[in-house]
Protein backbone atom coordinates (compact mmCIF):
# COMPACT_ATOMS: atom_id res chain seq x y z
CA UNK A 1 0.00 0.00 0.00
CA UNK A 2 1.07 3.37 -1.05
CA UNK A 3 1.84 5.51 2.12
CA UNK A 4 3.18 8.80 0.60
CA UNK A 5 4.90 11.23 2.02
CA UNK A 6 3.40 14.72 2.87
CA UNK A 7 7.45 15.78 1.35
CA UNK A 8 9.06 15.46 -1.64
CA UNK A 9 12.37 14.60 -0.98
CA UNK A 10 15.29 15.48 -3.58
CA UNK A 11 18.84 14.93 -3.84
CA UNK A 12 20.98 18.33 -3.90
CA UNK A 13 24.44 17.26 -4.47
CA UNK A 14 26.27 14.16 -5.28
CA UNK A 15 30.11 13.06 -4.98
CA UNK A 16 31.94 9.92 -6.70
CA UNK A 17 35.16 8.60 -6.79
CA UNK A 18 35.82 5.54 -8.34
CA UNK A 19 38.67 3.58 -10.88
CA UNK A 20 37.44 5.71 -13.98
CA UNK A 21 37.61 8.62 -12.05
CA UNK A 22 37.27 11.15 -9.25
CA UNK A 23 34.08 13.64 -9.13
CA UNK A 24 31.66 13.83 -11.26
CA UNK A 25 33.03 15.62 -13.61
CA UNK A 26 35.41 13.27 -14.55
CA UNK A 27 33.26 10.24 -13.80
CA UNK A 28 30.26 11.15 -16.25
CA UNK A 29 32.56 11.40 -19.54
CA UNK A 30 34.88 8.34 -18.58
CA UNK A 31 31.03 6.12 -17.92
CA UNK A 32 29.55 7.44 -21.50
CA UNK A 33 32.94 6.62 -23.27
CA UNK A 34 32.87 3.08 -21.39
CA UNK A 35 36.38 3.84 -20.38
CA UNK A 36 37.80 1.23 -17.74
CA UNK A 37 40.60 0.00 -15.24
CA UNK A 38 40.12 -3.62 -15.15
CA UNK A 39 43.65 -5.10 -14.62
CA UNK A 40 45.21 -7.82 -12.14
CA UNK A 41 44.68 -6.00 -8.82
CA UNK A 42 47.94 -4.62 -7.29
CA UNK A 43 46.83 -2.75 -4.06
CA UNK A 44 49.18 -4.18 -1.59
CA UNK A 45 47.18 -7.39 0.40
CA UNK A 46 44.83 -7.67 -2.76
CA UNK A 47 47.24 -10.77 -4.04
CA UNK A 48 47.58 -14.01 -3.05
CA UNK A 49 50.90 -13.93 -0.38
CA UNK A 50 52.32 -17.27 -1.60
CA UNK A 51 52.69 -16.31 -5.05
CA UNK A 52 54.63 -13.63 -6.96
CA UNK A 53 53.97 -11.68 -10.11
CA UNK A 54 57.07 -13.66 -11.47
CA UNK A 55 55.91 -16.94 -11.14
CA UNK A 56 53.49 -18.62 -13.94
CA UNK A 57 50.17 -20.33 -12.19
CA UNK A 58 50.17 -23.86 -13.00
CA UNK A 59 47.04 -24.78 -14.35
CA UNK A 60 44.01 -24.10 -12.42
CA UNK A 61 45.76 -22.23 -9.98
CA UNK A 62 44.98 -18.27 -9.46
CA UNK A 63 47.83 -15.84 -9.02
CA UNK A 64 45.25 -13.08 -8.04
CA UNK A 65 42.36 -11.20 -8.65
CA UNK A 66 41.15 -9.01 -11.63
CA UNK A 67 39.57 -5.57 -10.24
CA UNK A 68 39.73 -1.64 -11.36
CA UNK A 69 41.16 0.12 -8.49
CA UNK A 70 41.40 3.75 -7.98
CA UNK A 71 44.90 5.04 -10.04
CA UNK A 72 45.25 8.22 -7.18
CA UNK A 73 43.55 9.64 -4.84
CA UNK A 74 43.93 13.46 -4.58
CA UNK A 75 43.04 14.96 -1.26
CA UNK A 76 41.22 18.40 -0.97
CA UNK A 77 43.52 21.06 1.02
CA UNK A 78 41.06 22.02 3.30
CA UNK A 79 40.82 17.94 4.93
CA UNK A 80 43.22 17.94 8.09
CA UNK A 81 46.68 16.48 7.18
CA UNK A 82 46.27 15.03 10.72
CA UNK A 83 43.18 13.13 10.03
CA UNK A 84 45.24 11.87 7.05
CA UNK A 85 47.81 10.16 9.18
CA UNK A 86 45.57 7.61 10.58
CA UNK A 87 42.54 7.56 7.93
CA UNK A 88 42.44 4.11 6.42
CA UNK A 89 42.17 4.16 2.53
CA UNK A 90 38.12 4.07 3.04
CA UNK A 91 38.73 6.67 5.06
CA UNK A 92 40.17 8.79 3.11
CA UNK A 93 38.16 8.16 -0.09
CA UNK A 94 35.27 8.96 1.96
CA UNK A 95 36.82 12.37 2.64
CA UNK A 96 37.74 12.92 -0.71
CA UNK A 97 34.24 12.46 -1.99
CA UNK A 98 31.94 14.01 1.02
CA UNK A 99 33.88 16.86 0.04
CA UNK A 100 32.53 16.79 -3.45
CA UNK A 101 29.11 16.42 -1.73
CA UNK A 102 29.69 19.05 0.26
CA UNK A 103 30.96 21.67 -2.16
CA UNK A 104 28.17 20.18 -4.39
CA UNK A 105 25.10 21.03 -2.29
CA UNK A 106 27.20 24.09 -0.58
CA UNK A 107 26.10 22.38 2.82
CA UNK A 108 27.81 25.34 4.45
CA UNK A 109 24.32 27.15 4.38
CA UNK A 110 22.58 24.15 6.73
CA UNK A 111 22.96 24.36 10.37
CA UNK A 112 25.49 21.95 11.21
CA UNK A 113 22.80 20.13 14.21
CA UNK A 114 20.36 19.97 11.11
CA UNK A 115 23.18 17.50 9.59
CA UNK A 116 23.15 13.70 9.87
CA UNK A 117 25.49 11.19 7.72
CA UNK A 118 24.74 7.40 7.48
CA UNK A 119 27.94 5.56 5.92
CA UNK A 120 26.51 2.63 4.19
CA UNK A 121 28.67 -0.33 4.23
CA UNK A 122 29.82 -3.13 7.64
CA UNK A 123 33.98 -4.23 7.35
CA UNK A 124 35.13 -1.92 5.20
CA UNK A 125 38.31 -1.96 5.95
CA UNK A 126 39.59 -5.20 5.75
CA UNK A 127 42.39 -5.28 3.61
CA UNK A 128 43.89 -2.22 5.54
CA UNK A 129 43.55 -4.41 9.45
CA UNK A 130 45.26 -7.44 7.71
CA UNK A 131 48.17 -5.29 6.60
CA UNK A 132 48.68 -4.19 9.96
CA UNK A 133 48.51 -7.88 11.34
CA UNK A 134 50.86 -8.55 9.12
CA UNK A 135 53.21 -5.87 9.93
CA UNK A 136 52.76 -6.28 14.04
CA UNK A 137 52.67 -10.03 14.22
CA UNK A 138 55.25 -11.26 17.10
CA UNK A 139 55.98 -7.84 18.31
CA UNK A 140 52.33 -6.74 19.20
CA UNK A 141 53.50 -4.64 22.39
CA UNK A 142 54.10 -1.58 19.27
CA UNK A 143 51.10 -1.92 17.85
CA UNK A 144 49.95 1.89 16.93
CA UNK A 145 47.24 3.27 19.46
CA UNK A 146 45.25 4.27 17.13
CA UNK A 147 44.24 0.80 15.63
CA UNK A 148 41.73 0.82 18.80
CA UNK A 149 39.64 3.63 17.34
CA UNK A 150 40.63 2.88 13.94
CA UNK A 151 39.54 -0.68 13.25
CA UNK A 152 35.84 0.25 13.59
CA UNK A 153 33.78 1.04 10.67
CA UNK A 154 32.48 3.51 12.57
CA UNK A 155 35.76 5.74 12.23
CA UNK A 156 34.99 6.72 9.16
CA UNK A 157 31.76 8.58 10.74
CA UNK A 158 34.21 10.07 13.25
CA UNK A 159 36.45 11.60 10.46
CA UNK A 160 33.71 12.43 8.19
CA UNK A 161 32.07 14.62 11.33
CA UNK A 162 35.15 15.85 11.99
CA UNK A 163 36.38 17.01 8.72
CA UNK A 164 33.12 18.92 7.64
CA UNK A 165 31.62 19.65 11.49
CA UNK A 166 28.77 17.48 10.85
CA UNK A 167 26.72 17.56 14.64
CA UNK A 168 23.32 15.95 13.73
CA UNK A 169 23.98 12.47 14.01
CA UNK A 170 26.07 9.81 11.95
CA UNK A 171 26.07 5.85 12.33
CA UNK A 172 26.92 3.05 9.58
CA UNK A 173 24.51 0.51 8.40
CA UNK A 174 25.22 -2.61 6.41
CA UNK A 175 22.96 -4.53 4.20
CA UNK A 176 26.04 -6.26 2.00
CA UNK A 177 26.24 -5.22 -1.14
CA UNK A 178 22.67 -3.20 -0.98
CA UNK A 179 24.67 -1.29 1.86
CA UNK A 180 24.65 2.00 -0.21
CA UNK A 181 21.09 1.44 -0.90
CA UNK A 182 20.01 1.19 2.98
CA UNK A 183 21.91 4.03 3.32
CA UNK A 184 19.86 6.49 0.77
CA UNK A 185 16.92 4.29 2.44
CA UNK A 186 17.89 5.32 6.05
CA UNK A 187 18.77 9.11 5.04
CA UNK A 188 15.05 9.35 3.75
CA UNK A 189 13.60 8.33 6.80
CA UNK A 190 15.76 11.09 8.73
CA UNK A 191 14.68 14.02 6.61
CA UNK A 192 10.97 12.78 6.00
CA UNK A 193 10.66 12.41 9.89
CA UNK A 194 12.69 16.25 10.49
CA UNK A 195 14.89 14.52 12.81
CA UNK A 196 17.15 16.28 10.73
CA UNK A 197 16.75 18.89 7.61
CA UNK A 198 19.62 17.63 5.64
CA UNK A 199 20.64 13.99 5.14
CA UNK A 200 24.38 12.45 3.43
CA UNK A 201 23.87 9.14 2.97
CA UNK A 202 27.60 7.41 1.58
CA UNK A 203 28.11 4.34 -0.03
CA UNK A 204 31.94 3.78 1.28
CA UNK A 205 34.58 1.98 -0.28
CA UNK A 206 34.46 -1.78 0.51
CA UNK A 207 38.50 -2.29 0.96
CA UNK A 208 38.97 -6.11 0.50
CA UNK A 209 42.12 -8.12 0.67
CA UNK A 210 42.80 -11.29 -0.95
CA UNK A 211 41.20 -12.84 1.98
CA UNK A 212 37.77 -11.93 0.84
CA UNK A 213 38.56 -11.58 -2.63
CA UNK A 214 39.08 -15.94 -2.50
CA UNK A 215 36.43 -16.34 -0.19
CA UNK A 216 34.06 -14.46 -3.25
CA UNK A 217 35.92 -16.23 -5.67
CA UNK A 218 35.03 -19.99 -3.69
CA UNK A 219 31.75 -19.01 -3.30
CA UNK A 220 31.15 -18.25 -6.94
CA UNK A 221 30.59 -14.96 -6.23
CA UNK A 222 33.18 -12.97 -7.83
CA UNK A 223 34.70 -14.10 -11.11
CA UNK A 224 37.28 -16.93 -11.80
CA UNK A 225 40.45 -17.10 -13.43
CA UNK A 226 38.69 -16.93 -16.72
CA UNK A 227 39.68 -13.92 -18.25
CA UNK A 228 43.24 -13.95 -16.20
CA UNK A 229 45.13 -12.72 -19.38
CA UNK A 230 42.46 -10.30 -20.61
CA UNK A 231 41.35 -8.13 -17.92
CA UNK A 232 39.15 -6.04 -20.12
CA UNK A 233 36.58 -8.89 -20.70
CA UNK A 234 35.87 -9.86 -17.35
CA UNK A 235 33.42 -8.00 -16.17
CA UNK A 236 30.32 -8.62 -18.22
CA UNK A 237 27.35 -8.37 -16.38
CA UNK A 238 24.14 -9.89 -18.55
CA UNK A 239 26.32 -11.10 -20.73
CA UNK A 240 26.50 -14.98 -21.71
CA UNK A 241 30.20 -15.62 -20.47
CA UNK A 242 30.12 -14.09 -17.47
CA UNK A 243 31.28 -15.82 -14.76
CA UNK A 244 30.84 -13.51 -11.45
CA UNK A 245 31.67 -10.17 -10.27
CA UNK A 246 33.93 -8.17 -11.08
CA UNK A 247 35.45 -5.93 -7.56
CA UNK A 248 36.09 -2.19 -8.04
CA UNK A 249 36.89 0.28 -5.77
CA UNK A 250 34.21 2.87 -5.64
CA UNK A 251 32.43 5.53 -3.00
CA UNK A 252 29.27 7.42 -3.69
CA UNK A 253 27.78 10.47 -1.69
CA UNK A 254 24.31 11.44 -2.15
CA UNK A 255 22.96 14.71 0.12
CA UNK A 256 19.45 14.32 0.29
CA UNK A 257 16.52 16.83 1.99
CA UNK A 258 13.15 18.35 1.49
CA UNK A 259 12.65 19.89 -1.64
CA UNK A 260 11.44 23.18 0.40
CA UNK A 261 15.06 23.14 2.22
CA UNK A 262 16.50 22.65 -1.15
CA UNK A 263 14.43 25.53 -2.44
CA UNK A 264 14.63 27.54 0.57
CA UNK A 265 18.46 27.20 0.43
CA UNK A 266 18.23 27.94 -3.10
CA UNK A 267 19.60 24.55 -4.06
CA UNK A 268 18.85 23.14 -7.53
CA UNK A 269 17.94 19.29 -7.13
CA UNK A 270 19.11 16.85 -9.23
CA UNK A 271 16.46 14.84 -8.96
CA UNK A 272 13.62 13.67 -6.75
CA UNK A 273 13.32 10.19 -4.72
CA UNK A 274 9.59 9.34 -5.51
CA UNK A 275 9.09 5.79 -4.43
CA UNK A 276 11.38 3.10 -2.18
CA UNK A 277 11.06 0.05 -1.11
CA UNK A 278 13.46 -2.90 1.42
CA UNK A 279 12.29 -6.25 1.50
CA UNK A 280 14.09 -9.45 3.43
CA UNK A 281 13.99 -13.18 1.25
CA UNK A 282 14.53 -14.65 4.66
CA UNK A 283 17.78 -16.35 3.68
CA UNK A 284 20.82 -16.09 4.84
CA UNK A 285 22.68 -17.16 2.16
CA UNK A 286 23.84 -15.05 -1.08
CA UNK A 287 21.39 -16.89 -3.39
CA UNK A 288 18.90 -13.99 -4.85
CA UNK A 289 14.83 -14.39 -5.19
CA UNK A 290 12.65 -13.47 -7.61
CA UNK A 291 9.82 -13.31 -5.11
CA UNK A 292 12.28 -10.91 -3.11
CA UNK A 293 12.88 -8.83 -5.72
CA UNK A 294 9.60 -8.35 -7.26
CA UNK A 295 8.31 -7.41 -4.16
CA UNK A 296 10.91 -4.54 -3.36
CA UNK A 297 10.09 -3.29 -6.96
CA UNK A 298 6.38 -3.42 -6.66
CA UNK A 299 6.25 -1.60 -3.52
CA UNK A 300 9.05 1.58 -4.73
CA UNK A 301 6.21 1.38 -8.09
CA UNK A 302 3.76 1.95 -5.62
CA UNK A 303 4.90 4.24 -3.29
CA UNK A 304 5.85 6.38 -6.24
CA UNK A 305 2.59 6.02 -7.69
CA UNK A 306 3.91 4.96 -10.78
CA UNK A 307 3.05 2.11 -12.93
CA UNK A 308 5.29 0.20 -14.87
CA UNK A 309 5.02 1.98 -18.09
CA UNK A 310 6.01 5.14 -16.54
CA UNK A 311 9.72 3.80 -16.14
CA UNK A 312 11.84 4.03 -18.94
CA UNK A 313 15.24 3.45 -17.80
CA UNK A 314 16.89 0.89 -15.36
CA UNK A 315 20.04 1.25 -13.22
CA UNK A 316 20.14 -3.05 -12.32
CA UNK A 317 21.99 -4.31 -9.74
CA UNK A 318 23.67 -6.65 -12.76
CA UNK A 319 26.63 -7.76 -11.47
CA UNK A 320 27.89 -10.53 -13.85
CA UNK A 321 26.77 -13.57 -11.20
CA UNK A 322 25.76 -16.34 -12.88
CA UNK A 323 22.26 -16.91 -10.98
CA UNK A 324 22.05 -13.13 -9.73
CA UNK A 325 21.49 -11.75 -13.60
CA UNK A 326 18.99 -14.42 -14.91
CA UNK A 327 16.87 -13.99 -11.34
CA UNK A 328 17.23 -10.05 -12.05
CA UNK A 329 15.99 -10.11 -15.34
CA UNK A 330 13.06 -12.26 -14.61
CA UNK A 331 12.46 -9.99 -11.70
CA UNK A 332 11.80 -7.35 -14.32
CA UNK A 333 10.20 -8.82 -16.59
CA UNK A 334 7.43 -10.13 -14.03
CA UNK A 335 6.83 -6.38 -13.13
CA UNK A 336 6.46 -5.29 -16.68
CA UNK A 337 9.20 -3.43 -16.97
CA UNK A 338 11.08 -5.28 -19.93
CA UNK A 339 10.33 -1.76 -22.54
CA UNK A 340 13.37 0.32 -20.39
CA UNK A 341 16.49 0.68 -20.94
CA UNK A 342 19.00 -1.28 -19.56
CA UNK A 343 22.57 -0.64 -19.38
CA UNK A 344 25.15 -2.22 -16.35
CA UNK A 345 27.36 0.58 -14.33
CA UNK A 346 29.66 -2.17 -12.92
CA UNK A 347 30.40 -3.69 -16.38
CA UNK A 348 32.87 -0.34 -16.57
CA UNK A 349 33.39 0.51 -12.67
CA UNK A 350 33.38 -2.99 -12.03
CA UNK A 351 31.45 -4.31 -8.16
CA UNK A 352 31.86 -1.94 -5.55
CA UNK A 353 29.95 -4.31 -3.36
CA UNK A 354 29.03 -1.18 -0.30
CA UNK A 355 29.49 1.61 -2.37
CA UNK A 356 27.33 0.12 -5.92
CA UNK A 357 23.63 1.09 -4.71
CA UNK A 358 25.18 5.05 -4.18
CA UNK A 359 27.30 5.30 -6.90
CA UNK A 360 25.20 3.93 -9.62
CA UNK A 361 22.21 5.79 -8.11
CA UNK A 362 24.95 9.17 -8.95
CA UNK A 363 25.22 7.29 -12.25
CA UNK A 364 21.61 7.95 -12.69
CA UNK A 365 21.48 11.45 -11.82
CA UNK A 366 24.43 12.80 -14.29
CA UNK A 367 23.31 10.49 -16.82
CA UNK A 368 19.45 11.91 -16.56
CA UNK A 369 21.33 15.56 -16.71
CA UNK A 370 23.06 14.61 -19.59
CA UNK A 371 20.13 13.38 -21.65
CA UNK A 372 22.65 10.19 -22.13
CA UNK A 373 22.69 6.53 -21.58
CA UNK A 374 26.29 5.14 -20.75
CA UNK A 375 26.93 2.07 -22.59
CA UNK A 376 27.17 -1.71 -21.07
CA UNK A 377 31.01 -3.10 -21.85
CA UNK A 378 30.87 -6.94 -23.18
CA UNK A 379 27.78 -7.23 -23.64
CA UNK A 380 28.19 -9.15 -27.04
CA UNK A 381 25.74 -11.79 -26.34
CA UNK A 382 23.12 -10.79 -23.75
CA UNK A 383 21.77 -13.39 -21.95
CA UNK A 384 18.25 -12.37 -23.49
CA UNK A 385 17.97 -10.01 -25.64
CA UNK A 386 15.05 -9.10 -26.10
CA UNK A 387 15.55 -6.38 -23.15
CA UNK A 388 15.98 -2.69 -24.49
CA UNK A 389 19.87 -2.60 -24.16
CA UNK A 390 21.77 -0.26 -23.89
CA UNK A 391 25.05 -1.89 -26.06
CA UNK A 392 28.52 -0.91 -27.22
CA UNK A 393 27.58 2.66 -27.63
CA UNK A 394 26.10 5.31 -26.00
CA UNK A 395 22.77 6.49 -26.37
CA UNK A 396 20.61 9.14 -26.26
CA UNK A 397 17.59 8.96 -23.81
CA UNK A 398 15.72 11.92 -21.88
CA UNK A 399 15.19 9.94 -18.19
CA UNK A 400 11.60 11.19 -17.00
CA UNK A 401 11.86 7.89 -14.29
CA UNK A 402 14.22 5.72 -13.57
CA UNK A 403 14.44 2.29 -11.11
CA UNK A 404 17.74 1.60 -9.42
CA UNK A 405 18.22 -1.79 -7.94
CA UNK A 406 20.48 -3.43 -5.43
CA UNK A 407 20.95 -6.76 -3.69
CA UNK A 408 22.93 -8.02 -1.30
CA UNK A 409 23.89 -11.46 0.71
CA UNK A 410 21.19 -12.66 3.12
CA UNK A 411 18.42 -11.79 1.30
CA UNK A 412 18.35 -8.18 0.86
CA UNK A 413 16.68 -6.29 -1.75
CA UNK A 414 15.79 -2.61 -2.06
CA UNK A 415 14.68 -0.45 -5.19
CA UNK A 416 14.69 3.25 -5.39
CA UNK A 417 12.49 5.42 -7.64
CA UNK A 418 13.92 8.26 -9.41
CA UNK A 419 12.15 10.80 -11.14
CA UNK A 420 13.39 13.85 -12.90
CA UNK A 421 12.85 17.16 -11.52
CA UNK A 422 11.50 20.20 -13.35
CA UNK B 1 72.26 5.26 22.81
CA UNK B 2 72.56 8.84 24.07
CA UNK B 3 69.81 10.68 25.83
CA UNK B 4 70.13 13.20 23.06
CA UNK B 5 70.04 10.68 20.30
CA UNK B 6 66.62 9.14 22.20
CA UNK B 7 65.66 13.34 22.24
CA UNK B 8 65.62 13.42 18.42
CA UNK B 9 63.79 10.40 18.05
CA UNK B 10 60.63 11.53 19.95
CA UNK B 11 61.06 15.12 17.42
CA UNK B 12 60.98 12.71 14.50
CA UNK B 13 57.87 11.17 15.21
CA UNK B 14 56.15 13.87 16.97
CA UNK B 15 56.55 15.75 13.70
CA UNK B 16 55.34 12.96 11.32
CA UNK B 17 52.46 12.60 13.97
CA UNK B 18 52.14 16.50 14.25
CA UNK B 19 52.41 17.93 10.49
CA UNK B 20 52.71 21.60 11.45
CA UNK B 21 55.17 21.15 14.19
CA UNK B 22 57.40 20.62 10.91
CA UNK B 23 59.52 24.01 11.69
CA UNK B 24 59.17 24.08 15.33
CA UNK B 25 62.37 24.69 16.83
CA UNK B 26 62.32 21.84 19.54
CA UNK B 27 63.71 22.13 23.16
CA UNK B 28 63.67 19.13 26.23
CA UNK B 29 61.43 21.91 28.11
CA UNK B 30 58.39 21.53 25.33
CA UNK B 31 55.44 19.91 26.05
CA UNK B 32 53.78 17.91 23.70
CA UNK B 33 49.95 18.79 25.26
CA UNK B 34 51.37 22.73 25.47
CA UNK B 35 52.36 21.68 21.44
CA UNK B 36 48.62 20.27 20.53
CA UNK B 37 49.49 16.75 20.28
CA UNK B 38 45.93 15.46 21.64
CA UNK B 39 45.68 12.36 23.88
CA UNK B 40 45.58 10.41 20.68
CA UNK B 41 48.78 11.88 18.91
CA UNK B 42 50.70 11.86 22.55
CA UNK B 43 50.34 7.62 22.40
CA UNK B 44 51.06 7.31 19.16
CA UNK B 45 54.13 9.53 19.08
CA UNK B 46 55.15 7.27 22.50
CA UNK B 47 54.60 3.94 21.00
CA UNK B 48 56.71 4.68 17.53
CA UNK B 49 59.48 5.62 19.93
CA UNK B 50 59.33 2.65 21.77
CA UNK B 51 59.10 0.96 18.50
CA UNK B 52 62.08 2.83 16.97
CA UNK B 53 64.29 1.16 20.38
CA UNK B 54 62.55 -1.81 20.36
CA UNK B 55 62.03 -0.69 23.94
CA UNK B 56 59.35 -2.72 25.97
CA UNK B 57 58.36 -0.65 28.93
CA UNK B 58 54.98 -0.55 31.19
CA UNK B 59 53.27 2.97 29.88
CA UNK B 60 52.68 4.11 33.50
CA UNK B 61 56.14 4.48 33.61
CA UNK B 62 56.21 7.26 30.86
CA UNK B 63 53.07 8.73 32.50
CA UNK B 64 55.82 10.55 34.94
CA UNK B 65 57.16 12.74 31.83
CA UNK B 66 56.02 16.37 32.09
CA UNK B 67 57.71 17.12 28.97
CA UNK B 68 59.98 15.71 25.88
CA UNK B 69 63.17 15.91 27.76
CA UNK B 70 61.96 14.31 30.95
CA UNK B 71 60.62 11.51 28.67
CA UNK B 72 64.24 11.05 26.91
CA UNK B 73 65.73 10.92 29.95
CA UNK B 74 62.90 7.70 31.17
CA UNK B 75 63.69 6.01 27.60
CA UNK B 76 67.43 6.86 27.95
CA UNK B 77 67.55 4.93 31.59
CA UNK B 78 65.48 1.99 30.70
CA UNK B 79 67.28 1.54 27.61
Amino acid sequence: MRSPSCFDIVITGVGVTSAIGQGKAEFLPALLEGRHRFDAMRRPGRQLPALSRDEMPEAGQAFGFIGAEIPALPIPESIPRSLLRTASFSGQVALATLHEACEDARLDKVAPERIGLVVGGSNVQQRELIQVHDAYRGREQFLRPTYGMSFMDSDLCGLCTEAFGIRGFAYTVGGASASGQVAVLEAIHAVESGRVEVCIAMGALMDISYWECQGLRSLGAMGSDRYANEPALASRPFDRDRDGFIFGESCGVVVIERLESAQRLERPPYARLSGWAMGMDANRNPNPSIGGEVAAIKAALERAGLSSMDIDYINPHGTGSTIGDVTELESIRQCGLGHAYLNATKSIIGHGLSAAGVVEMIAILLQMKEGRLHPTRNLENPIDSSFKWVGRQAVSHTIENALNLSMGFGGVNTAVCIQKYS
Amino acid sequence: MSKEKIFEIIVRHTREVVPRLEDHQFQPSDSLRALGANSVDRADIIMMTLESLALNIPLIEIAKADNIGELAGIFHEKS
